[in-house]
């Protein structure tokens, strides 16, 4: 996924990435990544969750403003099924 | 009947996901095609003015399309643009190498169409690309090249043309 994301980022398009194996994303190195200790199939968390989907994608965007250094992966460090979403 | 070798694929699938250190193991002894440098672009403009797409590898594309081919081991390079006004029941999921039980039952779970309306309703973002654009990840072999050199410069085309001012990219 980061090589799509590097192409379009190279296209002159922002781009940001939501990560579920950092080990993967650490060595293609997309220019912004949202990474999150989910298992696989769930970037944006669990089925019918519209507040987790909400934030995760809305964290994710906040990347596109906020990020200044091209490669960073940032942690919000939610717990799969733990964390409590408003 | 179900062949040796899909059994096995699904047992993998499930191993895979229950057990996330596994999947680091894989990924720390695995080669990928690594980064050299990293490509930057600037957000033009605020946020809430952008018009905002989605990209995922997560095989998702209109019932209507034509499925990936899930019988190369090395994966299907190609693309699927859907319209981003599809609705879960226009959506399906082809892609045998990962649980997608709980995207099958809610699409929003690897492509977010429905958060992405709800956000541009709240006006936190400007607009929404006419198009997301679905890929399968597992990608492999000769198949790699044909996506970094054809395929996902394809879709930046596109998305430049849909004037979409960023991207969101989700995996499987």
């Amino acid at each position: 996924m980061g090589l799509i994301q590097r192409a379009i980022e190279a296209e002159g398009i922002p781009t940001v990435g939501i990560s579920i194996l950092k080990e993967v994303t650490q060595k293609v190195r997309p220019p912004r990544a949202l990474f999150l200790r989910y298992p696989f199939g769930h970037p944006l968390g669990e089925a019918f969750h519209a507040a987790q989907q909400r934030t995760i994608l809305s964290d994710a965007l906040s990347a596109l403003e906020t990020v200044t250094q091209p490669g960073t992966i940032l942690e919000p460090g939610y717990r799969w099924r733990r964390h409590r979403f408003e | 009947m179900a062949l040796p070798k899909d059994i096995a694929n699904t047992v993998l699938v499930q191993v895979y996901k229950h057990l996330p250190w596994l999947g680091s193991r894989w990924a720390r002894r695995r080669r990928f095609v690594e980064g050299q440098g990293v490509p930057w672009a600037h957000l033009a403009k605020p946020l809430s003015e952008s018009v905002v797409a989605l990209v995922t590898t997560a095989g998702v594309h209109l019932k209507s399309h034509e499925p990936f081919d899930m019988d190369d081991p090395d994966g299907d390079p190609s693309f699927r643009a859907i319209p981003s006004g599809a609705r879960g029941d226009d959506l399906v999921i082809t892609h045998k190498y990962y649980d997608h039980s709980a995207a099958d039952r809610d699409i929003n779970v690897v492509l977010p169409l429905d958060r992405l309306r709800e956000l541009l309703a709240e006006k936190r973002i400007g607009g929404i690309g006419p198009f997301a654009y679905g890929f399968m990840g597992h990608i492999d072999g000769p198949h790699l090249r044909t996506l970094v050199e054809t395929t996902a410069p394809e879709v930046a085309r596109l998305l430049k043309q849909d004037g979409a001012d960023a991207a969101v990219l989700t995996p499987a």
